[in-house]
């Protein structure tokens, strides 16, 4: 179970954002903002390599005291974070990747809808309640 | 540690000055020996090895050779108690450095075994210790183990003691009494442990090492009253294990992004955050520093680690309540003394620097971010105001409008306590923007607040400040407003408000004599009306900028609700000097309260926002009644002034295309058909590329001018006036040419508007006629060659290419030496004919070659004088170029009538001409066809030469001598009725030898 997820734009303006407890939030949101760093870093060392199939799934970013920080970059540079609770030891890296792959499906399902503008923060009111049910592992 | 770092030497050394050969060599040993001893008695007990080195200025000879010198070292070593290792010799001459390298080495050398054994000394106590008495003696004589070979530089081994040290020390169980004790320690013995690991490139087992140290001893946490020590001894290792870290990147250990010093500064920062925290829980009740003072001596304890009020104690022994309240009282108003923020401060410091090396702006900003908090809470608010405006920047661009409204609502706190008006009413401005989530009621508040100090009023401050604290911040206010009207202009460019503006050209071009348009909309975000004094806009040219106030006043109000969007229309004339130049929106300017009171001049740039990249989705935005699709108006910050559009009506009458080397005519007619009458009309004829092989002139067969050409003017034409003028042109060349009429005039209107009208012209050039020129024997045949001597007809034809007809006035041929003309009387044959194209003429001249020639030389010119039906005459002349020319000795021709009738003799002459020096001796002989019969000799031999193989004639040179100039028939007519008139009879002639 994820304590929060968010999906960062290309210029690296946040998306979407949410978390399970809604008074964490800024907290949240500066240490996505830390791990964006990773991310910029990751990418950069990526592309100097040319390859243009990379894996999407960054792997770890951040390993903090509290909660585990993980990243997923889609082929446009869309960034989907998710935290975890360092205590949660249930979620392995497979599980952390089947949860990034849902989320980048239904990111993908909102593009896909006439009324969303592409590069907008997303409101989406079932997109809201999919993404935390992929984040409680409901589905 | 100390003593062995400061106090205690390894190695004496003593110099002194005495040769072998010293005269007063046993006085000198004397005295030499008693200083020795006296340095012996200094050091007592200690294993501290004396050396003695001698200076000499005499260059000793090899050892074993110098008799006087190897008897004389015995005897001194003797009288100084030394081993004869320990003396050394160091000759004052030229190779110091050699001598002094190696005595280095031998010093160097002995400290090496001096703390060997000083170690293995201390390793001989071991085996009196106890494991269960001795416990912190074991930790002691590992550390003074590791710490003798740390001075051996015996990296290797100290890191083993220094390991079974720590060890040890964490077999110890910790008791409140004794926390700080080995919290000491241990920090001693990680910190030796981790410098050594990175001496030793293992930074992976330093940090897991820190980090094991840090897990250990993060919860034991000693008493309960002094948390913050355990805080601030966390914090230190912290920072400490940064500052080995950094020292060994500085060595050249390549750190990564996620592991380097910076992240040790920020944990350090943070549990200097939590000392502070602990240290304003524990300390506010303690205001006297208690007596007598518990803390005397503290720096004379033996141990580190202990408290002064019972040093040397073992844990066992129960503590005297009293006074350990008494010193637990002490060390927290010691505490208390102590600047936490100057600490957290410096450290976020060096973690910020670490992390801008190591590229992570973000967590950069955010450390910047707890920085300037710091700050706040220091009551540094024009520090922490600072800061945070300039991470404002950052997060605005990447649109975290969450954080940045709480940094808006940190900094407007700021901007309020310190009284800074400018960054309070933009930070106000900010705030008000509805992409900030700060909540409606503290909008109003600060909606209020604006507007009073609109009013220079002063504004009221966050309730949630302590009220002390307000009231600085009121003292502060007041002479603000007492000065004159206050005036701000404020930059809006790089900021989010709650005005936001865009400003377009109506056109991307306008013309001199049209009113430029600029349209500028305004959008209010602010969730409160606001009300704007004067809207205007700077426009840009190259020279200048000048400003233009809004001029449809009548229909649009400046009272603006939430979320109206509102157009503005501002126009003004161009400039006749800014033609061809672009003139731009500088700026827009709003302007916000009175000018009597405090005005806000708000300046915004006109320039798109380089961060939308998907403007075009926009459309899809619903966007509700509103009139004006405020998202969907694309600013157009630059319009080009170009020359007004000329109504003038240019004809040009020429029929294309021209002639090659023709002067051809173009006629020109200007029409006015503009609505005013025009002056100072000016034509101007030039070739868009230059090129000299196109003149023009304005006669005929003139001079020809230079470019570009001023083909007329005229000072005044009326409405419907027409002006017409002509130019001629040559060229030269083929090819096309583009000209360019350009006219220009001034209009007669109210304001003299000067325009300019461009008319280009494409004009090909081709040619008119084409002349091939073929030579022809007499016999009408195609020849190859000439013959010297011999006649030959040169026809030229003439093709005429023109698609319009030509008139061929005139045609001469002109050759020049050695070919002439053989005729006399030569009229043209062409003369006053007409060609259309394709037709073609040829004339016909006859020749002769009076050298013999190797080459196709130019034999002469053919020159035609042409014109076009009413056109005017040309003349072209045309080069030939001839065939080569064989010299033949023998010419031969022959002279027959034109024709004969049948059974009617006729005569037929040949003559045999000898252009040689020499006599030729020719075989002729005359065949009849069978259609004839003749008289005369059949075959003669004729003038024989002494030798004729000297002339050289081969007997195929002379059959197509004879085929080229003999004719092969001739016409026989039937035989007139009646009595024929005999023609002449020719008496057979002698045949005479020229000579």
């Amino acid at each position: 179970m994820a304590v929060c997820v968010a999906i960062i734009g290309k210029n690296n303006s946040p998306k979407f954002f949410t978390c399970l407890n809604p008074d964490e939030e800024l907290n949240f949101q500066y240490k996505v903002l830390w791990s964006l760093d990773v991310v910029e870093e990751k990418l950069n060392a990526g592309s100097k390599g040319g390859t243009d199939l990379r894996e999407l799934y960054l792997g770890m970013l951040y390993s903090l005291e509290t909660h585990k920080i993980y990243g997923y970059v889609t082929n446009t540079k869309i960034k989907f974070i998710i935290i975890v609770d360092s205590t949660n030891m249930a979620l392995r890296d497979n599980e952390i990747r089947s949860m990034f792959r849902k989320i980048h499906a239904e990111y993908a399902d909102i593009v896909c809808n006439p009324f969303y503008i592409p590069g907008e923060p997303i409101c989406s009111k079932s997109f809201d309640i999919n993404i935390k049910n992929i984040m409680t592992g409901t589905v | 540690m100390n003593k062995h770092l400061y106090e205690i030497p390894a190695v004496i050394v003593i110099f002194y000055d005495l040769d072998w050969n010293d005269p007063l060599w046993s006085e000198k040993m004397i005295e030499c020996a008693s200083r020795v001893q006296s340095m012996r008695a200094a050091l007592e007990d200690r294993h501290t090895r004396i050396t003695v080195v001698l200076i000499q200025n005499t260059l000793s000879l090899p050892a074993g050779e110098d008799l006087l010198a190897s008897e004389r070292a015995i005897a001194l070593c003797s009288s100084c108690e030394l081993n004869a290792q320990s003396l050394f010799v160091l000759p004052h001459g030229d190779h110091l450095q050699g001598y002094a390298v190696r005595l280095e080495n031998a010093f160097y050398e002995f400290c090496q075994n001096i703390y060997h054994n000083e170690a293995k000394h201390v390793k001989s106590h071991k085996e009196h210790l106890n494991k269960n008495t001795h416990q912190y003696l074991y930790v002691r004589h590992q550390f003074k183990m590791g710490m003798l070979y740390e001075l051996k530089q015996d990296v290797h081994t100290a890191h083993k003691h220094y390991t079974h040290a720590y060890n040890n020390l964490l077999e110890i169980r910790i008791v409140d009494t004794n926390a700080l004790e080995i919290r000491t320690v241990a920090g001693f013995l990680n910190y030796k442990l981790c410098r050594l690991m990175f001496a030793l490139n293992l930074p992976r087992d330093a940090i897991s090492q820190f980090k094991a140290h840090i897990d250990r001893f993060k919860n034991r946490m000693g008493f309960q009253e002094l948390t913050f020590e355990h805080y601030a001894w966390l914090s230190k290792q912290y920072s400490v294990f940064g500052d080995i870290f950094d020292e060994a990147v500085k060595l050249g250990l390549p750190a990564v992004q996620t592991q380097h010093p910076g992240i040790y500064y920020q944990q350090a920062a943070q549990y200097a955050i939590m000392r502070k925290k602990s240290c304003q829980e524990l300390c506010s009740s303690v205001i006297a520093y208690p007596h007598p003072d518990p803390l005397e001596g503290a720096n004379q304890l033996e141990f580190y680690g202990q408290r002064p009020w019972r040093p040397g104690k073992v844990t066992a022994e129960p503590p005297d309540p009293q006074v350990e309240s008494n010193g637990i009282h002490a060390i927290q108003f010691l505490e208390k003394q102590i600047n936490h923020s100057n600490i957290i401060i410096a450290l976020y410091g060096l973690a910020i620097s670490q992390y801008k090396t190591y590229r992570c702006p973000r967590t950069r900003r955010h450390l910047v971010l707890q920085m300037a908090d710091e700050y706040y809470n220091s009551k540094d608010y024009g520090k922490a105001l600072t800061l945070f405006t300039h991470m404002l920047w950052d997060f605005r661009g990447e649109r975290w409008w969450e954080i940045l409204s709480q940094i808006l609502d940190k900094a407007l706190k700021c901007a309020y306590l310190t009284a800074n008006v400018q960054d309070y009413v933009l930070l106000a401005l900010e705030v008000l923007c509805s992409l900030v989530t700060t909540s409606l009621d503290e909008k109003r508040r600060v909606y209020e607040n604006l507007n009073r100090i609109l009013k220079k009023q002063i504004p009221y401050g966050d309730p949630k400040l302590p009220q002390d604290v307000l009231q600085n911040a009121i003292i502060l206010w007041q002479p603000v407003f007492s000065s004159q009207p206050l005036n701000f202009s404020l930059d809006m460019a790089n900021i989010i408000t709650c005005v936001e503006t865009k400003a377009r050209f109506t056109k991307s071009t306008y013309e001199v004599d049209q009113n430029v348009t600029v349209e500028v909309y305004i959008r209010s975000t602010c969730p409160f009306p606001l009300t704007f004094t004067k809207v205007s806009v700077t426009v840009n040219t190259p020279e200048y900028s000048s400003e233009f106030a809004v001029t449809n006043w009548e229909n649009v109000s400046l009272n603006f609700h939430s979320f109206e969007v509102k157009r503005f229309v501002i126009e003004f004339m161009a400039d006749a000097n800014d033609i061809n130049k672009e003139i731009q929106i500088g700026a827009i300017n709003i302007l916000l309260g009175n000018q009597a009171e405090c005005c806000l001049d708000l300046k915004y740039t006109a320039l798109p926002d380089a961060n939308d990249n998907h403007v075009e989705l926009l459309h899809f935005k619903y966007t509700g009644n509103n009139k004006v699709d405020f998202a969907n108006i694309r600013p157009l910050s630059s319009a080009t002034i170009v020359p007004r559009d000329s109504k003038l009506n240019v004809e040009c009458i020429h029929p294309q295309p021209a002639l090659l080397g023709e002067w051809y005519e173009i006629k020109i007619n200007i029409t006015n058909d503009e609505q005013f009458s025009i002056k100072e009309l000016k034509i101007e004829l030039g070739l868009v590329e230059e090129t000299a092989d196109v003149e023009f002139s304005l006669k005929p067969a003139g001079q020809p001018q230079k470019l570009p050409l001023a083909l007329g003017r005229t000072d005044y034409l009326d409405k419907k006036g027409k002006y017409s003028t002509n130019v001629f042109l040559v060229a030269h060349k083929l090819g096309k040419y583009q000209i360019q009429i350009k006219i220009t005039y001034t209009l007669n209107s109210d304001k003299p508007v000067f325009s300019i009208k461009t008319e280009n012209i494409v004009l090909p050039v081709v040619q008119p006629f084409e002349v091939t020129t073929k030579y022809l024997s007499m016999l009408m045949c195609e020849i190859e060659a000439f013959h010297v001597e011999e006649e030959f007809a040169v026809m030229n034809y003439v093709k005429c290419l023109s698609p319009w007809p030509i008139v061929i006035e005139n045609t001469s041929f002109k050759f020049i030496s050695p070919v002439k003309s053989v005729e006399e009387n030569v009229t043209s044959q062409l003369t006053g004919k007409m060609f259309n194209e394709e037709e073609v003429g040829a004339e016909l001249n006859l020749a002769l070659c009076e050298k013999s020639l190797l080459q196709n030389i130019n034999i002469g010119q053919y020159t035609i004088k042409w014109k076009r039906q009413n056109g005017y005459s040309t003349t072209t002349q045309v080069t030939m170029y001839g065939l080569t020319c064989e010299w033949m000795p023998v010419g031969l021709k022959m002279v027959a009538p034109a024709h004969g009738f049948v059974r009617t003799p006729m005569v037929l002459s040949y003559c045999l001409q000898n252009r040689s020096r020499q006599i030729i001796q020719l075989d002729v002989s005359v065949e009849a066809s069978e259609a004839f019969m003749f008289s005369g000799y059949k075959q003669l031999n004729l003038s024989v030469s002494d030798n004729t193989e000297d002339v050289g004639i081969q007997q195929d040179q002379l059959r197509a001598l004879i085929e080229r100039s003999v004719p092969t028939h001739l016409y026989v007519m039937p035989q007139v009725k009646g009595e024929p008139v005999m023609q002449t009879v020719y008496a057979p002639k002698k045949m005479t030898v020229v000579n």
